[in-house]
C-alpha cells in the first residue's frame, strides 16, 4: 500500500470539501482548492504524459506557469482543448483531462519506439535525411513528422465554438507585476506616494514566497488589508502578463474564478491591455533544472516545486526523496516536508559545506557534500539514485522515490528583456539579471537577482521609492498601521556553487518541452550553430511555450562549455510575446462573428426592412439588395425596368458627402481632381475624377457648386472614407497653399435617386419652389429645393443613364420626404429599387464602380484620358504620365456581349482569343441580364480593348466550366448619345 | 426587486453645427462668437451655456449644441455669425448624441476606448475624439457623467455595442434626454 500523499493542512486547499475528477479514464478525488497536478500528486499518479519527440514517459516537474511537462487535454463541454499545464489548472467538480501524444495508452506508447532508436534521431535529422526526392517533403515527410511529433492536437478544437471573449483598457501609474514581498513592498509604498497602481499577480492568491514560510502570514495579511483600502489600488488575480510592447503598454491575460465566469456570461478569460508611466517588475526567480542522465524521469522534480505542493496543497511529492542541489533556498522544501513528517533519504549537495546543510544534518538528514547524481534508475517512476563524489569517488546507490534537483534560481527577466533591457550576469547568482532604463521602470526584488523574502521586500521598498522620486512623488511614509509586524529575518545562507550539468549515459534534457539534450546542443556548436539564437533554431531549445523557462540557461552554459568561453559572452535567447501561452480567441476579444465589424445601417433601414428588402454587407453598410426574398433575376430586372419605362427610387444615402468651403475650395478642387472645377457655375454640377500620387484613378463622383466658396464633393460608397482622409491629408500637407475647411457630412445627409423617364412628374408634386423645366434646372443642374417641406438639396445628376435626381435631405427628416415621393410617385407606377437593380442599370450604361475603379486602373484605361487638365498641377499628374500608363496594350475598359442571347456572362471570366485559349487578354469585371433586350451583357477589361471593338473573343470561366463567346462592343451599351438624362 | 443598473443610456434629441475658422481666423472667428454670447472652449474642453454646450476636439473647430429648431436653422444663423472668419455645417442628423451615466459607465467603455477615463485624468469640462468599439466616437465629461456623439449610421452598432459591454455589471436602461436634461447634468 502506498504511503498517505495528503500528509498536511494546504494553505490553499479544503480537505473537508471531496472534489471528483477524472484523469485517462480513471475516476479519482481531490479536494477543493487543488490544481490538477496536485490532486495528481495526491492519488500517486506521477505519469502524465509523454514528451513531444521521443515520446517518453513525463510527469510534473514544477508547481506553476513554469511547468515544461504535465502538458493534458482538458475535455469540456466547448470540446478538447489541449496543451493545459496541469499545475495552473483549478480542480473542479466533473473535470476531465487525458494525456496527449500517446498511443494506445500513456503506459504503454507505441511512439516510445522513437527513444530506442533516438541515436538516428538526432536535433535536425530530418532536413538532413529526408532531402529526396524533393516532392517527398510535403506530401509524405512532413505530414509523418508532424504526426510524429508535437503535443496537443489543434485539430481538436477546430470547429469548436470559441467562448466569449473580451479585450479590457487599463491605465495607471505604476504597474506592479508580482504580488511577491517584492511586488506587495513596492505597491504600498506607491500607493502611499498617491500614485494609481496596478498589482498584477499571476497565481489565484498574492503573496509568492511569502505563502510558503508561515513566519511571513502576518505581514502578508497587512499588506493585502492596506492595499485593499487603498482607492487607487487595482488589484488583478490570476492575471499573467502576456507581453512588455514599449511605450507602456503590456498585455495582460486574466482567467476569470468560476463565479465572475457565470456573472460575465461564460466568460473565462479576458484580455487586459495596460498602459502605464512605469513598470515595477517584481516577477520572481525561477528555478533551474539540472542536466544528469535520466533527469527527466517522472518523479524528479524541481525541489521548489515539493515545497509548494506541500505548503499549498499539503501533498508530499514523495514518501522518500533524494534531493540534488547546490544552493541553500533548495533546503527549505527538505525542512517543510521533514516538518511534515516526510523522511527524506538524503541530500546530495554540490558544495563541499553550507549553511543549510549543517541545519538538514541538525536533523539528522543525510547529507553528502561534494557529490552528484550521476543517474536515475526506473523508467515510469524514480526507483533509485546513482551518486558519485566529484572527484569520481564514492560511487553508491539510493533507494528513492522522487529526485528533488534546485540548480539554482534565475530572475525572471523576460519582460524586462522586451523592453529592451539589458542582461548582465551575476557569478553570486549564477544567472543573468536585467536593469531597466529610470524612464521605464525598475526589477525588484528575486527578479532582481536579490534573494531572501526580507532582502526582497526591502528591495521593493527601495524600487517604488526610486520610482515615485522619478515620477516627481515624495517617497513613500512608513505606515505605522501596517509597518507593525517586523520583517522576519532571512536565514543566514552559503552562496550557490553553479553546475550545469552531469555528464554520463543517457540522455540529459535541458528543455523537457520540445526533448532537447545537452547532446543536442553540443552537436549545434560542432555543426556550425554556435551562435545562441543560432543554437536555439537548430535543437529548438527554448522554443516551446515555456520558451526555456526551467532549462534555458542550463543550454546556454552548455553551449558557452563547448564554445569555450564565459556564459556571459553566450548569453540567454531572447524570449518572446507571448510570455505565456494565450489563446487566438483571447487576443481577438469580442470582436469575432457578428461584432467582427460594425454596422452602418441606413436612415430607413427599418422601411426597408419592412418593405421586404434582402440586405447585402457592402463594406461595413447593410444595402437593399432587392425588394424581394426569392432569389433569381426576376425581381431584379423588374425593378430595373420600371426605371426605364416610368420610375424608381433608391436610397444612395450610401455615398460619401463632403461639405468643402472656403475661399480656396475651388482651387483645391482643382487640385485634387484631374479635370477642372473652378470654371463650375454656382448652381451646377459636374462629374470629376482623382488619381492617387502614383496617377492611377482614386475614385469618381459629382461635385457640385452651391456657392462661389461652397461645394459638395461626393464619393463612391466603398472609397468615402479613404477620399476624405486622402482630401484632409492633401490640404493639410499643401501647407498656406489652401484656405479650405472640409466636413464629413455623409451620414447628415440622406440622399435618394429618383430616375426614370416620369422623374420629373413625380418630383414635381412634391417640389413646390424650383422650375423643374429642362430650361430652368438641366441635367448636371444642383441647388436648394423645399421636397416635401423639407429644405434640402437636389442635383439632376443620372447613374441609371434615365432622367433622374437626387434628392438630398437631414437624415433624420428622410422618412417623411422618400414617403411623400412613393406616395406623388404611386400614379407613375414608381418601384424602390434596390442595388441589383442599380447596378444593372450602370453597368448597361457603361458606368463604372468599385469593379473597374479597383486601383489598377488609370483614367487612360476607363477611356478618360481627355479629362486630365492640360495645364496646371493635380495630384497624380506627373506619375499619370509616364508612358507605360499610356500603353495601347494595358487594359481598357470595353463591353462585352455573348453572341448567342441564351448564354450568360460571369464576373471573373477571362478574356481569351479562340485560338490561344491559354493566354489571358482580359476579364469581365461586371456583368448583368439586360433589362430591356433579351441576354446578358457586361464589362470588361481587355488588352488593347478599344482597338478590339466588334473582335469576338471566348470569355472562360473555368470554375463554372463555361467557355463563352463574346463579342466586344463600346461599354455604352445603352443610350450612347446620352439623351435620356437631358430628357 | 430588479438587478441594479449598470448605467443609463439617454439618447439626446439636439441640433448641432459645427464651426470651423478659416486659416489663421481663429481669434476672430472666437470674437465673433462672443459677440453672440457664445465663448469658444480652448481644444480638448468642452464648455456649457445658459442653453448650449460648446466642445472642441478637432484644432480650431468647434462643435455647437443647440435645443432642436428647424432642420438647418442654426447652422445658417452661424454661418451668418462666422462673418467670413470660418464656415458652419449643419451636422443635426450626422451625429448622434448619447449620454451615459451610472456606476459601471467607465468599465464598460474600458471594453472598447483606449482613453484614460479616470475622473483624475479625464476631469469634468474635457473633451477627446477618438474610436471605441471600432467607430469614431467624441467623449466628453459632461457633470457625473459621460456625453457620447457618434456618427448617426453607427449609433445603433454603439448601442447594441453598450448593451453587451454592460453584461456582468447589470442591465442598461434607456431614457431620453432633451436639451435642458444635458446643462441640467452639466451643472450638477
Amino acid at each position: 500500500m502506498q504511503p498517505p500523499k495528503r500528509i498536511a493542512r494546504g494553505l490553499l486547499t479544503d480537505a473537508e470539501r471531496p472534489v471528483g475528477f477524472r484523469f485517462n479514464g480513471r475516476r479519482l478525488m481531490g479536494v477543493a482548492g487543488d490544481t490538477l497536478a496536485s490532486a495528481l500528486l495526491a492519488n500517486g499518479i506521477r505519469l502524465v504524459g509523454r514528451s513531444f519527440k521521443y515520446h517518453r514517459p513525463r510527469g510534473i516537474v514544477t508547481a506553476g506557469p513554469e511547468e515544461p511537462s504535465a502538458l493534458v487535454d482538458l475535455l469540456g463541454a466547448a470540446g478538447r482543448e489541449p496543451n493545459i499545464r496541469a499545475t495552473t489548472l483549478p480542480l473542479h467538480e466533473g473535470l476531465i483531462a487525458e494525456s496527449p501524444n500517446c498511443w494506445p495508452s500513456v503506459r504503454f506508447d507505441l511512439g516510445a519506439l522513437n527513444d530506442r532508436i533516438a541515436r538516428f534521431l538526432p536535433a535536425g535529422f530530418y532536413y538532413k535525411t529526408f532531402m529526396a526526392p524533393g516532392w517527398a517533403w510535403e506530401r509524405i515527410y512532413e505530414p509523418l513528422i508532424r504526426r510524429a511529433a508535437g503535443l496537443g492536437r489543434l485539430e481538436a478544437i477546430v470547429g469548436r465554438k470559441a467562448g466569449p471573449a473580451e479585450t479590457v483598457h487599463e491605465h495607471t501609474d505604476v504597474l506592479v507585476v508580482g504580488a511577491g514581498a517584492a511586488g506587495l513592498a513596492a505597491a504600498h509604498r506607491l500607493s502611499q506616494c498617491g500614485l494609481r497602481v496596478l498589482l498584477v499577480e499571476q497565481d489565484s492568491v498574492s503573496g509568492g514566497g511569502t505563502l510558503l514560510d508561515p513566519r511571513w502570514t502576518d505581514w502578508r495579511a497587512a499588506r493585502d488589508a492596506a492595499l485593499a483600502g487603498a482607492p487607487a489600488v487595482s488589484r488583478l488575480r490570476r492575471t499573467a502578463v502576456i507581453g512588455a510592447y514599449g511605450h507602456g503598454v503590456f498585455g495582460a491575460l486574466q482567467t476569470l474564478s468560476a463565479e465572475e465566469s457565470a456573472l460575465f456570461g461564460g466568460l473565462r478569460e479576458r484580455l487586459r491591455i495596460i498602459r502605464a508611466k512605469r513598470v515595477l517588475l517584481a516577477t520572481g526567480a525561477i528555478e533551474r533544472l539540472i542536466a544528469f542522465p535520466g533527469n527527466d524521469i517522472p518523479g524528479v522534480m524541481l525541489a521548489g516545486a515539493a515545497l509548494d505542493f506541500v505548503r499549498r496543497y499539503g501533498v508530499a511529492v514523495g514518501s522518500r526523496p533524494v534531493f540534488f542541489v547546490n544552493n541553500d533556498p533548495a533546503y527549505e522544501a527538505l525542512f517543510a516536508l521533514t516538518e511534515a513528517g516526510v523522511r527524506c533519504a538524503a541530500v546530495i549537495d554540490v558544495r563541499a559545506s553550507s549553511h543549510a546543510a549543517d541545519r538538514a544534518r541538525a536533523l539528522g538528514i543525510e547529507v553528502r557534500s561534494g557529490a552528484l547524481v550521476t543517474a536515475v534508475r526506473g523508467r515510469g517512476s524514480v526507483r533509485a539514485v546513482s551518486i558519485a563524489g566529484r572527484d569520481g569517488a564514492g560511487r553508491a546507490e539510493i533507494e528513492a522515490d522522487c529526485l528533488l534537483m534546485s540548480g539554482g534560481h534565475s530572475p525572471a527577466t523576460m519582460l524586462a528583456t522586451q523592453l529592451g533591457a539589458a542582461a548582465r550576469w551575476q557569478e553570486s547568482i549564477a544567472a543573468f539579471s536585467a536593469d531597466l532604463a529610470p524612464s521605464i521602470g525598475c526589477i525588484a526584488g528575486a527578479a532582481n537577482g536579490i534573494f531572501g523574502i526580507a532582502a526582497a521586500a526591502r528591495d521593493g521598498e527601495q524600487a517604488a521609492d526610486a520610482i515615485a522620486l522619478q515620477m516627481g512623488c515624495e517617497a513613500g511614509r512608513a505606515d505605522p498601521a501596517v509597518a507593525a509586524p517586523e520583517l522576519p529575518p532571512d536565514p543566514a545562507t552559503t552562496p550557490l556553487e553553479a553546475l550545469w550539468e552531469v555528464r554520463g549515459r543517457g540522455k540529459a534534457f535541458a528543455d523537457l518541452q520540445n526533448d532537447v539534450t545537452t547532446d543536442d546542443v553540443r552537436l549545434a556548436c560542432r555543426e556550425g550553430y554556435a551562435h545562441a539564437e543560432h543554437m536555439k533554431r537548430f535543437t529548438t531549445l527554448s522554443m516551446a511555450a515555456d520558451q526555456g523557462r526551467i532549462g534555458g540557461l542550463v543550454g546556454s552554459a552548455v553551449l558557452a562549455q563547448a564554445r569555450g568561453l564565459p556564459i556571459a559572452e553566450v548569453g540567454l535567447t531572447k524570449p518572446r510575446p507571448f510570455v505565456e501561452p494565450i489563446a487566438f480567441a483571447a487576443l481577438a476579444g469580442g470582436e469575432v462573428r457578428e461584432h467582427f465589424k460594425p454596422k452602418r445601417r441606413l436612415p430607413l433601414d427599418a422601411w426597408h426592412t419592412a418593405a421586404g428588402a434582402s440586405f447585402v454587407a457592402t463594406g461595413l453598410w447593410l444595402r437593399p439588395l432587392v425588394y424581394a426574398r426569392e432569389p433569381g433575376w426576376d425581381p431584379v430586372l423588374k425593378e430595373a425596368r420600371a426605371v426605364r419605362r416610368a420610375v424608381g427610387i433608391t436610397d444612395v444615402s450610401t455615398l460619401g458627402k463632403i461639405d468643402m468651403q472656403g475661399p480656396d475650395a475651388a482651387r483645391f478642387l482643382d487640385f485634387v481632381y484631374a479635370n477642372t472645377f473652378s470654371t463650375l457655375a454656382v448652381g451646377r454640377a459636374r462629374y470629376g475624377i482623382m488619381l492617387r500620387e502614383d496617377g492611377m484613378l482614386l475614385d469618381d463622383g459629382t461635385t457640385s457648386r452651391l456657392g462661389p466658396e461652397h461645394f459638395v464633393v461626393t464619393t463612391t460608397t466603398a472609397n468615402s472614407a479613404a477620399v476624405l482622409e486622402h482630401l484632409e491629408f492633401q490640404r493639410q500637407s499643401a501647407g498656406a497653399r489652401f484656405d479650405v475647411l472640409l466636413a464629413d457630412v455623409g451620414d447628415q445627409w440622406a440622399q435618394f435617386a429618383l430616375a426614370g423617364p416620369r422623374a420629373r412628374e413625380v418630383l414635381a408634386a412634391v417640389v413646390s419652389d424650383l422650375d423643374l423645366s429642362n430650361r430652368a434646372f438641366p441635367f448636371m443642374a444642383a441647388g436648394a429645393a423645399t421636397i416635401a417641406g423639407v429644405a434640402g438639396r437636389l442635383y439632376r445628376i443620372s447613374f441609371s443613364g434615365e432622367l433622374a435626381y437626387e434628392v438630398g435631405v437631414p437624415a433624420t427628416l428622410a422618412q417623411q420626404v422618400w414617403t411623400a415621393l412613393l406616395d406623388a410617385g404611386r400614379p407613375f407606377g414608381i418601384v424602390p429599387y434596390g442595388l441589383d437593380a442599380l447596378n444593372t442599370l450602370r453597368i448597361e450604361k457603361g458606368h463604372v464602380t468599385g469593379a473597374e475603379l479597383n486601383g489598377n486602373t488609370s483614367a487612360e484605361d476607363l477611356g478618360m484620358g481627355s479629362m486630365l487638365k492640360a495645364s496646371g498641377d493635380f495630384v497624380g499628374r506627373a506619375l499619370a504620365q509616364r508612358p507605360g500608363m499610356r500603353a495601347p496594350e494595358r487594359l481598357q475598359l470595353v463591353g462585352v456581349r455573348p453572341t448567342q442571347a441564351s448564354r450568360r456572362l460571369r464576373n471573373g471570366a477571362q478574356l481569351v482569343a479562340p485560338a490561344a485559349v491559354s493566354s489571358s487578354l482580359g476579364y469581365v469585371t461586371s456583368s448583368t441580364p439586360a433589362v430591356e433586350s433579351a441576354g446578358w451583357v457586361g464589362l470588361a477589361l481587355l488588352a488593347g480593348g478599344r482597338q478590339s471593338i466588334g473582335r469576338r473573343l471566348i470569355a472562360a470561366s473555368p470554375i463554372h466550366d463555361e467557355s463563352t463567346e463574346v463579342e466586344i462592343v463600346s461599354p455604352r451599351h445603352l443610350d450612347p448619345e446620352n439623351t435620356r438624362v437631358r430628357a | 426587486m430588479s438587478a441594479p443598473e449598470a448605467a443609463s443610456l439617454g439618447r439626446c434629441c439636439v441640433d448641432i453645427v459645427d464651426v470651423a475658422a478659416y486659416r489663421g481666423r481663429a481669434q476672430q472667428l472666437s470674437d465673433a462668437a462672443r459677440a453672440h454670447g457664445v465663448t469658444l472652449p480652448t481644444f480638448g474642453r468642452i464648455a456649457a451655456g445658459h442653453s448650449r454646450l460648446t466642445l472642441c476636439v478637432r484644432p480650431e473647430r468647434w462643435l455647437l449644441l443647440t435645443p432642436p429648431a428647424a432642420a438647418g436653422a442654426a447652422a445658417a444663423d452661424w454661418q451668418r455669425h462666422c462673418a467670413g472668419a470660418g464656415a458652419a455645417v449643419d451636422l443635426s442628423s450626422g451625429l448622434a448624441v448619447l449620454y451615459l451615466e451610472g456606476p459601471a459607465m467607465r468599465e464598460m467603455l474600458a471594453r472598447g476606448c483606449r482613453l484614460d477615463l479616470d475622473p483624475a485624468m479625464f476631469p469634468r469640462g474635457h473633451a477627446a475624439a477618438t474610436i471605441v468599439a471600432q467607430v469614431s466616437i467624441i467623449l466628453a465629461a459632461l457633470g457625473p457623467g459621460l456625453m457620447l456623439l457618434t456618427p448617426a449610421t453607427t449609433a445603433m452598432h454603439l448601442n447594441e455595442w453598450l448593451e453587451s459591454a454592460a453584461r456582468g455589471f447589470g442591465p442598461l436602461a434607456h431614457t431620453n434626454l432633451s436639451m435642458a436634461d444635458l446643462i441640467g447634468r452639466a451643472q450638477q
